[in-house]
Order: C-alpha cells, then structure tokens, then sequence
C-alpha cells in the first residue's frame, strides 16, 4: 500500500522536526560569543621553524604546485650556509580555499593550517601575506622534525653526519 | 628487418636495434637509466628488464644490451619482469639521500619518475647510507655527488663522446665517484651537457640553482642565437627572468647536446643596462610616441640636408623578419644607403660564402657526422661554432679521417696535419666535407667542386642569421656602413639591432637606436626604441647552411621581478604591463614605421 507507507515516511519526518525543537539549540551568537574550533581545523596558514629554531620552508615549491587555486607564490633561493629557503613567499588569502592541500604537499612540515579564521579586513590586499606574516616562532603540530638533519646535502651537519648517514667515503682508497 | 611482438605488438625494426629501442617505436616505455639513444648502452643499471617469452632467448634479459632477432616474443608486464624492476630501483634507491625537496633535479628527474613508475613508492631500507663529498667544478655545474646511482652516464658522455680528458670514474665497488681528480673548473666546452645527460641531480645548473621548479616554467622550442650553427634550445624562465638553456633534439642539426656558450650566455638578456624604455632627446617615453617622433625627424633630417642623408643599418643577429623589413623601410624613406655590415671586408666575405654555399651544396651538422673525410680549413671550430667541432668528433669516432689545415687549432678528435688542400685525399672519400668560414678563399673551394661533385662545404658565418642578413643584402644591394659614411653624405643613421663602432657615429647628427642590447648606437642615440630579445618573441634565423629555424616566445618582455622592489617580494600594486614591458620585437616596429611614413606620404597623418 503506497499510500500507507508515504503517511509513514511524512509522520518521520514531522517526528524528528518536533523532537528538535525540545534541543537546546546548537547556533551561538556570533561574535559575542565564540568558540575554539577544533586544533585540526583548517584556517589561517603558518609557516612554522624547526626544533633549532631555523625556517623550515625549503622553497620546494611543492605547495605553490599542489594549491587547487594558485594562491601560494614564492621564491627560492640559497642561503650563505647552503640551506634553501624562501626568498619571498606570498600566499593571497583573498584566493585561498583553506583545503589543506598544501600541509598535505610539505615535505617539512614547514606550512600548517591554524584554527584562526578571523581574517576578514576592509582592504582585500590586506589578505596577501608575505613571508614575514606568515613566519611563527614555534614548530607548530609537530615539534621534533628538521628536515635538514636527514636530507644528505649537509646544511646543519657536515656532510655524512646526518641521521641514516655513514661518514663520507674515501675514493682513493685502495681496500676492497 | 626482424619481426618481434612486444606486449602483443607486433613490431618490425632493422637490424641491430636493441628490444628497447624497438619498444620505444611503439610507444612502449621501458624504465631506463644507463641507456641513451646517443651513448648507447652500457647495461650498467639494470632496471629496464623485460621478460622474453619465445624465441631465441628465454627469460629475464635486459632490453637495452639485447638486439632484436627474428620471433622474439617479448612481455614487459610480466610479473616477473616487474617484479625485477621494482627489485633493482629498490637496490638503486637504498643509498639515495632524502633531498628531492632541496634538490633543483625535483620535477625534471628521471628517477623519480621511474621510482614511482617502477613501483617503489616507500623506503623500507633502514640502514645508513654512503655518502661523498662534493667537488668545486666551476661556476656552471654544482655537484652533489650522493644522489649518483652509477649510470655511467656522465662519464660516457663527457669522455667518449665529447672528449673530454679531466672527469671520470673513480673508486671501487659501492664508492665509485664520479668527478676530477681534483677540484676546479670543467675544462670541456660541452660540460654543461651533464646537467641534461645525468638522470639524477648530481649535475646541476648553478646558474639557475634555486630558482624555480619544471612545472613552473616558462619554455618554448628556441634556437640558439649565439653562433651560425642554430643548435636547436629550450630556454627556461620565471618571474621574467631567464634562467637557463637545456637542449633540444633535432637530428638534422645539433643531435641532443649544445655547447657551453650556448647554454650559459643567459645573462645577457637579464642584464640591467638594456634599453627597457623608450627615449627620445634623453625624456623617456611611450614606444608610440617615440616612433611617432621618430618619423618626424627622419622628415626633418631629409628636409635639413637633402634626400638620400639617412643609412638604414641592420645587422645578422637580427632575426630574418626583420631583415627582410629593412629594405622597405630603406625604399619609404629614401634612404641613402641600406647597410648589414660595418666594414667591407665583412660585406664582401660573407656573400662571397653564400654563393659558395647556395650552389645547393652545404653540409648540416648531421652531414657532418656522418662523413667519412673531413678537412678543417683555415677555421677554429671549437671556438667559432664549437658543435661542429663536436659533429667532427662523431665521425672521427665512426672512423672518418679529420684534416686540418691552420696553424694552432685544436680540436676533440685526432687530425692529421697538411698544408694544402691538395694533399687531402678527398676524391678516395664518399662523403668529403670542408669546414671553413668566411674567411676562406671562395675560387678554391668553387674550382675543388667542380672536380669533386660530392664534395659538401660547411661554412661557419659570423653570426646567427649572417645567411639570411646576406640573402637580403645580395638581393637588395646593400653595402656596408664603411662605404656608406665614404663620402660624408650621410647625416642620420637609424640602427635597427646593429653592432656598429662608436667611432663610426661620431659626427653623425642623427642616431636612432632599436635594439635590445646596449649597442654603442644606443649611446649615442637620440632615439631608442627597445626592441624583444630573442626568446621575447616568435622568429626566425637562417643558419649557416640555409636552413631557416623558427624560434618561439619563451617569455613576456619585462624588468625581472628579482630586485624589483626594496622590500625583497614581489610589488603589492597591480598593472597591465610589466615594467620595461613596452619592448617589441624589431619587425613590429619596423612594419609601424612603414605605416607611418606610408600614411605621411598620403597625407593622411
Ligand atoms: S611545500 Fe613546505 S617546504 Fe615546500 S615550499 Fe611549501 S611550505 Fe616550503
Ligand atoms: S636526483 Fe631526483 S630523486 Fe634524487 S633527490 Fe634529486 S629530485 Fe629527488
Ligand atoms: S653522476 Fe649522474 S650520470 Fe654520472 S653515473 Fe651518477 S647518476 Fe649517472
Ligand atoms: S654551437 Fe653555436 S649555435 Fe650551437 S649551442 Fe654552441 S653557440 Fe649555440
């Protein structure tokens, strides 16, 4: 019986409407009243620094690439001691979708996503970070990696110091 | 012709083809590492196993060391085949340090790709790795040797077929190096081919080091401008500014490799000092207005001192749509004189060479390679066109016998000395080729031709389209600067991309300048319109031998951003075009000044 059954499905529907009704509502008046989003919410982006306080960022540009609406630009170059880093990096918040797919690209952990969504201004140029808004003094979610302890190219340790790293081998050597 | 099938392909290669290669004509990858179509094998990485299902060998073999034979059933998907594969990247992967990241190979590096194609996404190896430490190998190349995984590439290329004497192999075992035995700068002239040749980032470029990412780049197909030869090139740029050259395969003409000067001569189009605006009278302006000004006082020196007081000069470094402009314009204005060479010995050289060479008879790069006689006359290839120093080196490998007659040349192959043409057995050759330049006495070589019909020549000109710039001038009748400025007749000189001496503008009343370098005619001008640097602009040049190569726009014309602003980012304010963006190419320019005469002689202005 068609009839019945579609009677059924409108006194369910109608049933969870009414029984809402008796819930304490869930929608807070916002901004007088706020509330801290969860530490894996995805907002304003960071760029973190490593356990010995050096930038994390390499300028691999692997963010820039992975961004779904281009919005991360930058600039690599070499620091005196050989580490890469950025010479600029912008990121245009104005543009940005906050889906995380650059954290998810950072072979550093360098770029994070922050619960801080408060970011709204007046100017929409306001929104185009550089890299010196974007630099924080901490390490963010993750507070023990550096990537340069482990890549072999030896920027905070001589080469062949590094952590997976036998020391480097004598080419003349005569022994087998 | 044996038959083969691969993956249920059948295919039909010639003799001697490796199953690899004959996969390849198929469309069929097979990861590779060691092999290169111009090194050859050397069966030293082990990844492109293939399994052979019949015919006259079974089992997993090496596609690349193994020539096609009649019946050959060949699968590379076979599980085994990939499990082998998937085993020997492994192997090759273990010592490889965690750098993709900071490594300027990443996103153009072949064994990434082939890691990941070959089925090795995750490291289980715990162990430590070998490590090495650096050479200082000048200041093109960086090296950074942990990431080698024992190609032979390098070595191969820069010994055997370059010739090349101060890099090699060193060690034994899990320690093979590759690099000098000591420190210092990389003595061949065709180093910079290991930036290409090396599947990994042991060799990159230092002049682009750190600057940008593959997919980032702006590319297009070019031709090489700093010599007559026309190697076929990709320039690379970003953020307005070129960063390097890398190869471009054509078989007729350079084959896979370019020379050093080819590849790192990038900073002349980054240069701070070229024109980037226009000025008129030390004001800067808009390129409209300037041409427009332009046109006024071409009308006024006419007026001041009589028809026929303007020379119109070009050059062969510009591209032919240019060239072929300049006696229009030359004719629109009335001009006294239309020039492409400064001095008359330049003018009378180069088109004698070009009859010499229109006969039909010139020789490519590719002829050259695979000739079996050939005889350098009187010219430097190494310095003036090194590739055909190097194309020279492949048929001296092939077994062709190298003559040279000149005094102090060298060359990367053996040669055998002579004073003469004449002691050169040319007529027991098949395919004689003399490599000259413009220097060379014509009347010799045209009588030598018509004894040996199949004798070719390879002329080396001065600049990179000195045979199109010379098509023009034959066909036109242009003389050269020095006789233009004989008689004092000439009272302006409009200079469209052309090297001329100061020496020679002193006095002149009148210069105009369109050009992109800092010419001595720019100094001096009144006026400048800045014009496109070749990899600004879509084009042409007319190579040594008569082919005509197009050129495609690798980049906006512009101010690099690199330095732009004091605050070290990018300008926070918009514009429609970038600083020093105004420049366009000679012809365009050329072709609204035409117009603008045009419409004045009509009244229509
Ligand atoms: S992916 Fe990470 S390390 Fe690479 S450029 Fe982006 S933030 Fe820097
Ligand atoms: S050579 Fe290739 S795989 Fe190795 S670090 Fe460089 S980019 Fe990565
Ligand atoms: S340096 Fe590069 S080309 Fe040479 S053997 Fe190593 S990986 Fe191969
Ligand atoms: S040989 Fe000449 S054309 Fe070829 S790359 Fe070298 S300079 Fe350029």
């Amino acid at each position: 019986m068609k009839i019945l059954s579609d009677i059924a499905a409108l006194l369910t529907g109608m049933w969870i409407t009414w029984k809402h009704m008796f819930r304490r509502p869930v929608t807070i008046q916002y901004p007088e009243e706020k509330r801290q989003p969860y530490p894996r919410y995805r907002a304003r982006i960071v760029l973190t620094r490593d356990p010995d306080g050096g930038e994390r960022c390499v300028a691999c540009q692997l963010c820039s690439a992975a961004c779904p609406v281009d919005c991360i630009s930058m600039q690599p170059t070499e620091d005196t001691d050989g580490r890469r880093s950025a010479e600029w990096f912008r990121i245009n918040f104005a543009r940005c979708i906050f889906c995380g797919l650059c954290a998810e690209a950072c072979p550093t952990l360098a770029i994070q996503m922050t619960p801080d969504f408060e970011i709204c201004t007046r100017d929409i140029m306001d929104l185009v970070y550089e890299k010196e808004d974007l630099l924080i003094d901490g390490c963010g979610k993750s507070s023990h990696y550096n990537f340069y302890r482990h890549a072999g190219i030896g920027v905070t340790q001589p080469r062949g110091n590094g952590a997976e790293e036998l020391p480097p081998v004598d080419v003349r050597g005569l022994l087998p | 012709m044996p038959k083969l099938i691969i993956d249920d392909i059948p295919v039909e290669v010639a003799e001697g083809t490796t199953v690899l290669e004959a996969a390849q004509s198929v469309d069929i990858p097979i990861p590779h590492f060691c092999w290169h179509p111009a090194l050859g094998k050397a069966g030293a990485c082990r990844v492109c196993a293939v399994k052979m299902l019949e015919g006259p060998v079974k089992g997993i073999q090496m596609s690349c060391m193994l020539p096609v034979q009649e019946g050959m059933v060949v699968s590379t998907t076979d599980p085994e085949a990939v499990a082998m594969r998937r085993a020997v990247i492994e192997w090759l992967m273990i010592n490889h340090p965690h750098d993709c990241p900071v490594c300027d190979e990443g996103g153009e590096c072949q064994l990434q790709d082939f890691t990941i194609a070959g089925g090795h996404g995750i490291r289980r190896y715990s162990g430590k790795k070998r490590t090495h430490v650096n050479q200082y190998l000048g200041p093109y190349i960086e090296h950074e040797m942990n990431r080698c995984i024992q190609c032979y590439r390098c070595v191969r290329f820069y010994q055997e077929y370059a010739g090349g004497t101060d890099f090699g192999v060193m060690g034994s075992a899990g320690r093979v190096y590759f690099g000098r035995f000591q420190e210092g700068q990389l003595e061949s002239p065709f180093s910079g081919n290991l930036v290409d040749i090396c599947p990994t980032g042991v060799f990159t470029d230092k002049t682009a080091r750190f600057r940008a990412r593959y997919w980032d780049y702006d590319m297009a197909p070019s031709v090489c401008p700093h010599c007559s030869l026309g190697c076929n090139t990709t320039p690379v740029a970003r953020y307005r500014e070129l960063l390097k050259t890398v190869a471009r395969r054509n078989e007729a003409v350079n084959d896979w490799f370019i020379c050093d000067r080819g590849r790192f001569s990038n900073s002349v189009v980054n240069d701070p000092l070229r024109p980037r605006r226009a000025v008129v009278d030390s004001r800067e302006t808009g390129v409209a207005e300037a041409l427009e000004a332009l046109q006024l006082r071409i009308r006024d020196i006419e007026e001041q001192y009589g028809p026929g007081s303007i020379a119109v000069v070009g050059s062969s470094r510009m591209a032919q749509e240019a060239a072929e402009l300049l006696p229009q314009l030359a004719h629109r204005i009335g001009a006294g004189a239309l020039c492409f060479s400064t001095t008359r010995k330049e003018q009378v050289e180069t088109l004698a060479l070009l009859e010499l060479l229109s006969a039909g008879r010139s020789a490519s790069q590719q002829d050259v390679r695979n000739s079996d006689c050939i005889v350098i006359y009187g010219c430097d290839p190494l310095n003036e066109a090194p590739m055909m120093a190097m194309a020279a080196r492949q048929a001296w490998r092939a077994g062709a016998k190298v003559y040279l007659i000149g005094q102090g040349i060298s060359l990367p192959c053996e040669v055998t000395e002579c004073t003469a043409l004449e002691d050169v057995p040319l007529a027991e050759a098949e395919r004689p080729i003399i490599i000259c330049n413009v220097s060379v006495r014509v009347e010799l070589l045209d009588k030598l031709q018509e004894s040996h019909s199949h004798l070719k020549i390879a002329g080396l000109f001065p600049a990179a389209n000195s045979f199109g710039a010379a098509q023009v001038m034959r066909e036109t009748g242009a003389i050269s600067l020095e006789e233009a400025l004989a008689d004092g007749e000439i009272k302006g000189i409009i200079a469209i991309e052309a090297d001329i001496p100061a020496a020679l503008l002193d006095g002149i009343p009148f210069v105009a300048a369109l050009d992109w370098l800092a010419a001595a005619a720019v100094q001096a001008a009144q006026i400048v319109i800045p014009t496109t640097a070749w990899v600004e602009m879509d084009g042409s040049y007319i190579n040594y031998e008569g082919r005509a190569q197009q050129f495609s726009k690798v980049m906006n014309p512009g101010v690099p951003i690199k330095g732009l602003d004091p605050n070290g980012h990018p300008p926070h304010s918009h514009r429609t075009v970038a600083p020093g963006g105004e420049a366009l190419p000679a012809w365009q320019l050329l072709a609204t000044l035409i117009k603008l005469l045009d419409d004045d002689s009509r009244g229509l202005s």
